[in-house]
């Protein structure tokens, strides 16, 4: 093809020109067959595989089904059924707990490590991938290890014992299961949280900070009165997946407590899901408990968003 | 340099150094512990270094289930990751390509509708696709359905994704319409742009998308839980789940299989950190 070799010229040509206005972004002629054409699998992905079956979740929830026999509508009976049930509700206390304990700690930790690692001195790369790490291991080996770290003769409780502090069970102690579980979260999840937070604050001008040392302002006033208000955009962003991914837990809790070991101490909402649905095949009744929890999930997001106005500085 | 300025860099280097070492200490005490005998795990304190390396821990462990081996997940799980990852960049850099270049009408709804997605569970959609995918046919599986096999893994991702099309309609935002104006002028249809201008272009972006969707294929677990039933199918995720249940308290072989598992994700991340980091930016979105 002869124009091939012509676009590629053109290519390199334009790469060094800077770009322009974009002038002929008009509709053109066919315009709308060929994004139709491009959009095609999306579209049916949209149609089949998440806007189909969120309406659908809301209909099997209205039924009984195993997946056997044909579903039988029994109304709203599902919802009824599981405010009347102690594991539903502990797994709806033991998320929310995960939820407000995990975001917020998890969120203030980052913001201090950021901070510290916004550093201009040698070695830093090298420093940032050893924080870095936790980020692309599976939750799943993570556990494993953290497992290990909790077990009785395991490294937490020799460091305890030699403090002269007695040993704990952790993670099959009813009380502090879910703290366990929590801080192995916090540590996994540390490192995207840096990485945002580092790139706003490499985004704010080193301008503000000479013009308020000029000022005679100290290191703390600075943090207080430049760096935390212009860093309120990236810690709003990461408030939002924090908090939706929170309540989503499931891998940590299905190795490290499987299942809910420490009677239900550790059991979460997705693990009540998958339990119900692929476990005991109550498809209505999963059904019914992921459409609760997608409620809870977009009221807490919609509230968040509505306190945005009163914190969050946009430049 | 001043005294006192040199001891405060060298303070906030020990610092630093302290906290990657609190992030480095679990990878640390999985690797001692895989080389370690049983009978010195639980004899001598975790934080000692092993007497002698243990190798044959690694071999254990990779043949310790009765007709598999760990090799059998790992190439269960690099074809799921892999087919995945190739579904994702060809269907949401058309999908990208679309929302950048072309006007039509209900572009704006329907390109929030995407972003919306992605901030919704999942979870809500997990009992009406296991149902599709229980009466979708398959004539080689046991069930005569998808159930049992890989397919619910990865055929989703040729179907478009948020994540993908956004982060890639980004991308091709910032090239420079001059360069379709040039190629439609040589008489290059809106396929041939695509293909000769954009994908070749955004190469940075696409190595982004790629890496992050291994990545979540490598790590996930519920769905492979979900829809894996015999242990020749497994990925490595629900191999070492199931490994672990199995083999209560063999913390030597267990930390073996959790290194081996993690480190192609390691090996990974540190070729490629940048697009780790630019990914996450960009996106927000987490591992």
């Amino acid at each position: 093809m002869t124009s091939t070799s012509r676009v590629g010229d053109q290519v390199r040509a334009a790469k060094t020109r800077p770009a322009r206005a974009r002038s002929n972004r008009g509709p053109r002629a066919g315009e709308g067959r060929w994004a139709l054409l491009f959009l095609a699998p999306t579209l049916i992905g949209l149609a089949v595989l998440s806007a189909g079956p969120i309406l659908a979740t809301l209909g099997i929830s209205l039924t009984k089904w195993d997946m056997l026999t044909p579903p039988q509508v029994v109304g709203l009976d599902n919802y009824a059924n599981l405010l009347g049930d102690d594991r539903f509700l502990r797994a709806l206390g033991n998320t929310t707990f995960y939820t407000v304990v995990s975001v917020p700690l998890g969120l203030t930790l980052a913001l201090a490590l950021a901070t510290a690692l916004n550093q201009r001195i040698r070695g830093i790369a090298w420093i940032r991938t050893a924080y870095f790490l936790p980020l692309v291991t599976s939750a799943t080996a993570i556990a494993l290890v953290w497992l290990w770290i909790y077990s009785p003769t395991g490294p937490l409780n020799d460091i305890l014992a030699a403090l002269g502090i007695p040993r704990q069970r952790w993670v099959a102690d009813p009380t502090l299961a879910m703290p366990s579980i929590i801080a192995m979260s916090i540590w996994q999840g540390l490192p995207a949280n840096v990485i945002i937070f580092l790139a706003g604050l490499q985004g704010i001008p080193a301008e503000y900070y000479d013009a308020a040392s000029v000022d005679g302002a100290g290191r703390a006033s600075r943090f207080r009165r430049i760096t935390l208000p212009l860093l309120t955009p990236s810690i709003f962003f990461t408030g939002v997946l924090a908090l939706i991914g929170a309540f989503q837990v499931f891998d940590q809790v299905y190795v490290m407590a499987n299942p809910g070991k420490p009677g239900q101490a550790t059991i979460t909402l997705v693990y009540f899901i998958y339990e119900a649905g692929f476990r005991n095949f109550k498809m209505g009744y999963a059904a019914a408990a992921s459409w609760i929890m997608f409620l809870i999930v977009a009221v807490a997001t919609i509230l968040y968003f509505r306190t945005q106005d009163r914190w969050v500085h946009y430049q | 340099m001043t005294a006192r300025k040199l001891a405060k860099r060298v303070g906030v280097y020990v610092a630093l150094l302290l906290g990657g070492l609190a992030m480095m200490i679990p990878f640390l005490w999985m690797l001692a512990t895989s080389l370690k005998t049983r009978a010195e795990v639980f004899s001598t304190s975790p934080l000692s270094y092993p007497t002698g390396l243990h190798w044959e821990n690694y071999t254990k462990m990779w043949f310790a289930l009765p007709s598999v081996t760990f090799g059998t997940f790992f190439q269960n799980s690099i074809v799921i990751a892999s087919l995945a990852t190739a579904g994702q960049l060809i269907t949401c850099s058309m999908a990208a390509y679309a929302f950048a270049v072309f006007d039509f009408r209900g572009k704006r709804v329907l390109f929030a509708l995407i972003l919306a997605t992605l901030i919704i569970p999942f979870q809500i959609v997990l009992v009406p696709n296991f149902i599709l995918y229980r009466y979708l046919p398959w004539p080689f599986s046991e069930s005569g359905n998808w159930i049992g096999t890989n397919l619910p893994l990865w055929v989703w991702a040729f179907f478009g994704g948020a994540f993908g099309t956004f982060l890639l309609r980004q991308f091709f935002l910032t090239i420079p319409s001059e360069l379709a104006d040039a190629a439609r002028v040589d008489g290059a249809n809106p396929w041939q742009i695509f293909r000769k201008v954009y994908v070749p272009l955004a190469r940075p972006a696409l190595a982004t998308l790629a890496i992050f969707q291994f990545m979540w294929s490598w790590n996930d677990l519920l769905d492979p839980l979900i829809y894996l039933r015999d242990l020749p199918s497994y990925t490595t995720t629900v191999g070492l789940a199931f490994f672990q249940g199995q083999y209560v308290g063999k913390w030597p072989e267990m930390m073996a299989g959790a290194l081996v598992s993690l480190l192609p994700m390691v090996i990974l991340f540190l070729i490629a950190q940048k697009y780790f980091v630019r990914g996450i930016t960009l996106s927000g979105l987490k591992g």
